[in-house]
């Protein structure tokens, strides 16, 4: 028992250290990787970096490095203002006439990042009225669930309003819906432009689209590909009002659903991690940028209005763990532990268990350093096995654990 | 026998534990006074907004509290032990030594989950007036660990002031200052959901902890 | 069973490489009042540590009532009271509360002897004992030994602290006691002139060894002083087997040993060693412990 309760305050330290350790390791030593920001001029047609890593200087995809009102001039959709301000907008560009509205009207912004997916989301959400006319959205007073039925809980009295609750439920169980919802997406703010409801995916993996107007359910199923199912939905409003959501797909693709006809376009894009990656869609006039960020690489993909393929560029670095300080740390430890990762919202056990062997050699150092320190104490070395098996796994955070806590046991 | 014991350790954390119990059930209390300010100043729908959407917790002051009473029960309660290594007395009762130490962890922490309980219950009560399920289950997806940081602050404190070395207190102090902190970290309501139960196994193993210190004693180490 | 309630067999202990000693013996026989004397250091409180199984020797073994004192069960617990030097208790409780406590431990708890003790004493009711004298905490302490009426009493220098009414009061009242009820006591003590009233049979250790062990009246009888005076001062006689202890300032001369006069003065003669004044000097047990252990 008593040994048990020992080998249980190891195990907390061990837990505690490969915590600890590495991240003081890491507050100590770590130095920022800066990634390259990639654009895609619609001049020369040719992707446009600038690269704080190296002081800032902007280049293109061969190297050569610009001033900033050249590289401006390369991204006269990126930098509209500035060189209208300067009065070197062009007229026309590709046979188009350059007008600063329809530029802003074109443009659009999109961002997800692996910690937006892997986060708690709420289970009650508010359902706005779509068209109420009024210039702005109003908070409604009732929240809504899709459980075993469409539920909606008014904030006021914390009960079910059970009219509106049927009324609802009635409609989606006669367009189909399978209940309950496994996934529930949105723009659950007042600060949009107009409010296009929520889209649904039901317990068959079926996609809804949800939406009130004038108090009463809009329910519209939109019709999927056989075996397509979504790992993230993300609703935009955008200002051209084009697509409802970008969607991206559990084979890695990503879609648009288009507003009103449903229609899912499939970008000509190569596989895309949301989960590990934070993807960015930038839209213009001429074109879609789509862009990966990982650990180590930026992919840029360049489509054409319709999401044809353009063209990709692709530009990588050494990774954390590929650096010195990498390379040390896989020395020093075994594995690192984290509670907190940048890819997630949730707390969770971030293990990184390191691909080369280099710690076996600390490993070994230590098993010598305790056996002297066990030599030195004249204590059996056969009651000590465990604790050299210990060190030899855990490597620093167990020769430490089991130093803190020490085996000194009497028959 | 277990009386005798029960009745030693309550005659020395009764004070600690009532006021602690008293301070955990008004704190509950004032959370929900400031619930209803908030929606009364608000509107409901506004603070459920807040609630869901905007990252509020409504239950942020009972964060330290378990870890608190948890650290001044312990004290109460193994500290007179060591003043003057009186624990020998309680070794040289007529039951076995383990026996005797998990009676004493049993009590101290039964009557920590006791009063843990009741700010549960309550706290249970009365979000369930103001707030349905979804928004009260993540809530105490949330205040769990911080109860799971009482009861280790709890086990690992007897563990560090009945070790009769004070180097290795100081080692052992180390290892709590590091373990504890992380089930306090912040989060997103219901950020803990996926670590939970394993923090929940670790932090049940450590209570035999004070048998080891407690073992360290009996077999002379200073 | 064995006649001896305590029984240490070949006890040896160091703090880490600091010998305390090596091959101790030590038997206690039932019914008898042994006293453990030794300097400061010498390893009383280690031995009474040992005894109570809060100590692990490197090696060997104490057993009480044939149990190993590192494993003794809850039932032979039950057997021995134990006083922590310096009378530690349960500070925090009244005498009331302190009783009532250790009560449901004890099956032959009788609080008689208690009450009578603790009606003597000047507190209330709800006085803590942190807060009493160390004279009347000493007097809750043995009041609850009584009352637990254990066969064996192990009592870690009891007089600390202690004025020399309550000192005298406590010896008097224990003797009463274990020799009507026939128990037995293995006690500690720096203040040796109260032992002589107490103890049958006297343990004397000095660093990593035993001086003597036996009982306290043969040692009394049979360990000597002589004092004299010699005429050459460097003689040096500690040296000799006859000689327990030598003591020297100038030309004055104290012997202890366990020969006899004569054959003192015989070995004197007989090595020609010239000398005046001889005399045998009378001593009680602090003398003899001094003279045994020597002033340093």
């Amino acid at each position: 028992m008593v040994k048990f309760s020992r080998y249980i305050l190891v195990v907390i330290a061990i837990f505690s250290l490969a915590i600890a350790l590495p991240r003081l390791y890491w507050i100590s030593f770590e130095k920022p990787i800066k990634a390259p920001s990639v654009f895609y001029s619609c001049v020369d047609n040719d992707f446009f970096m600038i690269r704080p890593a190296d002081g800032g200087i902007l280049t293109n995809s061969n190297g050569d490095e610009f001033t900033r009102d050249e590289f401006e001039l390369k991204l006269p959709l990126n930098y509209s203002r500035q060189l209208t301000l300067n009065r070197t907008m062009p007229d026309s560009i590709n046979g188009v006439e350059m007008d600063l509205h329809e530029i802003s009207r074109n443009r659009s912004f999109f961002r997800v990042r692996p910690k937006d997916i892997d986060t708690p989301l709420p289970s009650l959400y508010p359902l706005f009225e779509s068209q109420s006319g009024r210039a702005n959205l109003e908070m409604p007073d009732d929240f809504f669930r899709i459980t075993w039925r469409m539920e909606f809980l008014d904030s006021k009295t914390n009960k079910i309003l059970e009219e509106k609750s049927r009324m609802f439920s009635a409609v989606l169980y006669n367009r189909g819906f399978k209940f309950p919802a496994t996934s529930i997406n949105g723009l659950p703010t007042t600060r949009k432009s107009c409010d296009e409801g929520y889209l649904v995916i039901d317990g068959a993996n079926q996609l809804f689209h949800i939406k009130m107007i004038k108090g009463k359910p809009f329910v519209r199923k939109v019709d999927l590909p056989e075996g397509l199912k979504f790992k993230h939905i993300a609703c935009v409003d955008f200002s051209d009002k084009l697509y409802y959501a970008y969607l991206f797909s559990t084979n890695h693709e990503v879609y648009v659903l288009t507003q009103y006809d449903y229609m899912l376009q499939k970008l000509d894009v190569a596989e895309t991690h949301p989960e590990l990656n934070e993807v960015r869609i930038l839209g213009d006039l001429f074109n879609y940028t789509i862009t990966s960020l990982g650990n180590g690489f930026i992919s840029t993909t360049v489509l054409d209005k319709d999401f044809k393929f353009v063209d990709t560029y692709k530009e990588s670095w050494l990774t954390k763990d590929e650096r010195l300080e990498g390379k040390i740390a896989h020395l020093l430890f075994p594995f690192e532990l984290k509670l907190t990762d940048n890819k997630s919202s949730y707390i969770r056990f971030f293990s990184a268990f390191h691909s080369s062997f280099l710690w076996l050699i600390v490993s070994l150092c230590l098993m010598v350093l305790h056996f002297i320190i066990i030599k030195k104490r004249k204590e059996n070395v056969k009651n000590q096995i465990a604790d050299l098996a210990i060190i030899a796994i855990t490597g620093i955070f167990g020769f430490i654990a089991v130093n803190f806590f020490p085996n000194k046991f009497f028959m | 026998m277990w009386k005798g014991m029960i009745y030693k350790e309550w005659l020395k954390i009764r004070w600690f534990l009532l006021i602690y119990a008293g301070i955990g059930i008004l704190s509950v209390v004032y959370c929900f006074i400031r619930v209803q300010h908030d929606i009364t100043f608000s509107s409901p729908n506004g603070y459920w907004y807040f609630l869901l959407f905007m990252g509020g917790q409504y239950f942020s002051l009972l964060k330290f509290l378990p870890g608190i009473g948890a650290l001044a029960i312990a004290i109460a309660q193994y500290f007179p032990e060591t003043v003057s290594k009186r624990i020998k007395l309680t070794f040289h009762l007529p039951l076995n030594e383990n026996k005797a130490l998990l009676t004493m962890w049993l009590f101290g922490a039964g009557t920590l989950f006791i009063s843990y309980l009741l700010q549960f219950l309550l706290f249970t009560g009365l979000s369930l007036i103001y707030f349905p399920g979804d928004i009260f289950v993540p809530a105490i997806s949330s205040i769990l660990p911080w109860f799971l940081a009482g009861f280790a602050c709890y086990n690992l404190t007897a563990l560090i002031v009945l070790e009769p070395v004070w180097k290795y207190r100081i080692f052992y102090l180390i290892v709590a200052v590091l373990f504890v902190p992380l089930l306090l970290q912040s989060a997103l309501t219901d950020g803990f959901s996926p670590v939970n139960p394993f923090m929940a196994v670790l932090v049940l193993l450590s209570s035999f902890s004070l048998l080891f210190s407690g073992y360290r004693f009996r077999k002379g180490e200073m | 069973m064995s006649e001896y309630a305590i029984e240490c067999n070949n006890l040896t202990h160091y703090y880490g490489k600091k010998l305390v000693y090596e091959n101790l013996n030590i038997k206690v026989r039932e019914g008898s009042i042994l006293g453990l004397l030794g300097k400061n250091g010498a390893g009383k409180t280690t031995t009474i540590n040992i005894l109570n199984g809060f100590l692990q020797p490197r090696s060997g073994e104490c057993l009480i009532y044939g149990e190993n004192t590192q494993h003794l069960t809850p039932e032979n617990k039950a057997r021995i009271g134990f006083l922590i030097e310096g009378h530690v208790q349960y500070a925090f409780m009244n005498i009331h509360q302190i009783e009532k406590f250790y009560s449901k431990f004890y099956d032959k708890w009788d609080n008689e002897p208690y009450w009578q003790l603790m009606s003597k004493l000047k507190v209330t009711p709800t006085q803590k004992i942190s807060t009493m004298s160390c004279g009347q905490r000493s007097q809750v302490a043995l009041g609850l030994i009584l009352a637990q009426d254990p066969d064996l009493l192990i009592l870690d220098d009891f007089s600390m602290g202690l004025d020399p009414g309550y000192r005298r009061l406590f010896i008097d009242y224990l003797r009463e006691y274990a020799k009507a009820k026939n128990k037995t006591i293995f006690t500690t003590s720096h203040i040796i002139q109260d032992m002589e009233r107490l103890i049958d049979d006297v343990l004397i250790m000095d660093y990593n060894r035993v001086l003597a062990q036996r009982d306290v009246n043969e040692f009394m009888r049979e360990f000597k002083q002589f004092y004299l005076e010699v005429e050459n001062p460097s003689i040096d006689l500690s040296k000799e087997d006859f000689v327990a202890n030598f003591e020297k300032v100038n030309n004055k001369i104290e012997i202890y040993t366990y020969e006899s006069e004569e054959m003192v003065q015989n070995f004197l003669k007989s090595n020609g060693i010239s000398y005046k004044n001889f005399e045998k000097i009378e001593m009680g047990l602090e003398d003899a412990f001094i003279g045994l252990t020597g002033k340093y």
